[in-house]
């Protein structure tokens, strides 16, 4: 068995992904949210060490105290304030969601190659990305409330961050720090509209929004 | 850095100035009378761009296409501020929940919001292009909810929400043109000037599959059909004045990243793949926002589907690469679209409602507004003889030339459907039986804004001749000044 670091903590933040598909508690969720990106972070720093650039080390500390602290912290205290502890999902019941997550995981895994860069050697983590990118919006299609759809979009940029990193020589920084502010206060923003929303409509389930339909 | 800097000035005064809650009083004329400063300096300081013919090759730089676009939105974000410094402070007193703070910070956020705008133009590197499109975005989310009802709150959800995921797609679309690059030596890059020599070298499975994630994402961004699902609900329950930015002004900026990709398409060699993709997806943008046209209950929203169909046409002239005219539309869109928003603005104030079922004789009520509207949706609609018409026929003749029959033919029936769904609506407004009572006398003064538009798109229609398009075709291929 030859994987590298790199290759299981791609894995497992995939695994997380599915795992989440099926979690009902907010703050389950969060953490697992704060988990995946915490695997982000590993996966940098791990490339920062193999190959001796200060740059990824940097990205890793930024990653870990913007996306896997701050970010997973303010929802939480945004979920607490707004009474939000559980989500059960529109239709499709969690627990089917998660295998609908398990299959696109497979599926990604073969179809890897399809997308990766063969000369860099990362071709499993390319499939874990667009595994990533997936799950989170079976997470944003499969959730009511507008914060889990918050945390589904994060999946998303999870997933699009690890193919950057493993799929590239290394994207250039101020991009990549534009990339993180532009995410912060994308969060941030779309946190002052949940507490809008909940302070009109009384509740913050977006399949009950009705207004603009014609 | 100086041209960069000497263009931000002005909006960034109005940011700063809009943090203090005191000036409220005067901050909209001053707003507006900083504006018309701005257009003239923003024309001075893009004008060196036609003596030039060197490459962009840094981070932020102005070329052609950025000039053009560059103008296009400080005359429509002049426009809006203009017509904002009367309509705003007159809604006022109806509208309890804006306070002076509330107030004023509209003034920051539109500010930052030109700024955002003004980086999609002027970034030549794809990573900052996603930076400031995306910054767009969440300023403008915002501004969507500036009359905190629900719908406008609702709106703003859907708005963030769907376009942000789109826009995420478009940023693994840029990583992917950049993951692309695997096949040369050295890192990969994000500078357009170096990615179009690199093109043809490139990886082409992974171009092409970036390239269709970008499309994916801008154009959500864009209202390309069936992605605009967010656009009618964001640009009719905003204020008038930003709903005419978001149509004017921000659709453009949409639209230029496509074309910048496009050209990078081009430079790959892969023409081919960006008509397959651009032409169709125009044509039946073009139809289906003219089927969506037919029924409609409100004004701003059917000037919102209007301008979906816009951006279907537009779409095509990027398609078959016609890019003077893709310029040209843009403006002549802009100019009327940006009118029609405003005097919608200003009807909704006088009325109370924007429901087509209770707006009626306007022409009893206010006869200038009146006319000016029914004006304005006949150059909408592309009649001659104004701009858009011209522009319209001109990008029908190369769809043909280029050999593209059926998205022709679409785009005429499309073009048909419109023409008599709008006038058909806008002529229940102007016409039919006046009110008994309106909210307030119209004012003489709000029909100045459109007016002045409105006899833009007329010279831009009789002003097209070949001096005037080879200026254009000029424009589109200059790379500009680096900065």
């Amino acid at each position: 068995m030859d994987y590298s670091w790199l290759d299981i903590l791609a894995a497992s933040a995939a695994l997380l992904g599915v795992w989440m598909c099926g979690v009902i508690r907010i703050r389950t969720l969060l953490a697992g949210l704060a988990l995946q990106v915490a695997a982000m972070a590993g996966i940098t720093l791990y490339i920062g060490l193999v190959t001796h650039v200060t740059h990824f080390l940097i990205l890793a500390v930024v990653v870990l105290l913007v996306k896997a602290i701050a970010i997973p912290w303010y929802l939480a205290w945004a979920a607490k304030q707004l009474e939000t502890r559980e989500d059960r999902g529109v239709t499709v019941a969690p627990t089917l969601t998660m295998i609908i997550g398990l299959a696109i995981l497979a599926t990604c895994y073969f179809g890897a190659s399809f997308i990766a860069v063969p000369s860099l050697g990362n071709v499993g983590a390319a499939g874990m990305a667009a595994a990533l990118v997936l799950l989170g919006m079976l997470l944003m299609i499969g959730r009511r409330l507008a914060i889990s759809q918050v945390i589904g979009f994060l999946m998303m940029e999870n997933g699009i961050f690890l193919y950057g990193l493993t799929q590239t020589p290394g994207m250039p920084m101020l991009v990549e720090m534009g990339v993180i502010f532009d995410v912060l206060v994308g969060v941030l923003v779309s946190g002052l509209v949940i507490f809008r929303l909940n302070r009109s409509f009384e509740h913050i389930d977006v399949t009950q929004f009705r207004g603009l339909r014609h | 850095m100086n041209t960069l800097l000497l263009l931000v000035i002005i909006p960034l005064l109005i940011a700063l100035t809009g943090l203090f809650s005191r000036a409220a009083r005067w901050l909209p004329r001053v707003a507006a009378g900083l504006m018309l400063v701005q257009l003239p300096v923003v024309i001075w300081l893009v004008l060196p761009v036609l003596s030039q013919s060197g490459s962009v090759a840094t981070n932020l730089g102005i070329d052609g296409i950025g000039a053009a676009f560059l103008v296009i939105t400080t005359l429509v974000a002049t426009a809006a501020f203009c017509q904002a410094a009367w309509l705003l402070p007159a809604e006022r007193p109806d509208e309890p929940l804006i306070t002076d703070k509330r107030f004023t910070m509209f003034y920051t956020l539109t500010g930052l919001f030109i700024i955002a705008m003004y980086g999609v133009l002027l970034a030549q590197n794809l990573g900052y292009m996603w930076i400031a499109m995306e910054a767009t975005t969440l300023i403008s989310a915002t501004l969507i909810h500036y009359h905190r009802t629900r719908k406008a709150l609702e709106a703003t959800w859907k708005y963030l929400l769907l376009c942000s995921v789109g826009i995420a797609f478009a940023l693994l679309g840029t990583i992917m043109i950049v993951a692309a690059q695997h096949t040369i030596p050295g890192e990969g890059t994000m500078h357009l000037d170096t990615l179009m020599q690199r093109a043809a070298q490139c990886d082409p499975r992974l171009l092409r599959l970036g390239f269709i994630l970008c499309l994916l994402g801008y154009g959500t961004k864009a209202g390309i059909f069936p992605l605009h699902n967010w656009l009618p609900d964001a640009h009719s329950e905003a204020p008038a004045p930003v709903s005419a930015m978001l149509s004017g002004a921000l659709l453009n900026c949409a639209l230029v990243a496509i074309w910048r990709l496009s050209q990078l398409m081009h430079a790959a060699g892969q023409d081919h793949l960006v008509s397959q993709l651009l032409v169709p997806a125009g044509a039946i943008t073009v139809i289906a926002a003219a089927l969506m046209l037919i029924r409609q209950h409100d004004l701003k929203r059917m000037w919102a589907y209007s301008s979906v169909e816009h951006v279907g046409i537009l779409l095509l002239a990027i398609g078959i690469r016609a890019g003077p005219l893709f310029i040209l539309h843009a403006l002549n869109h802009s100019l009327v679209k940006v009118a029609l928003f405003l005097l919608a603005g200003s009807i909704l104030h006088l009325y109370g409602s924007k429901s087509l079922r209770k707006l009626k004789g306007l022409v009893v009520v206010a006869p200038v507004w009146g006319g000016l509207l029914l004006a304005g949706s006949f150059a909408i609609a592309g009649s001659p003889p104004f701009g858009t018409f011209i522009s319209e026929w001109l990008i029908l003749r190369d769809t043909i030339t280029a050999h593209e029959y059926l998205a022709a033919g679409v785009v005429v029936t499309g073009l048909a459907i419109t023409t008599i769904a709008v006038i058909n609506h806008v002529a229940r407004v102007v016409f039919g039986k006046a009110p008994t009572r309106v909210l307030e006398r119209p004012h003489k003064s709000w029909a100045l804004v459109p007016a002045v538009l409105l006899l833009f798109s007329l010279v831009a229609g009789l002003a097209v001749t070949p001096p005037v398009i080879s200026l254009l075709t000029k424009l589109a291929q200059v790379g500009g000044i680096a900065q």
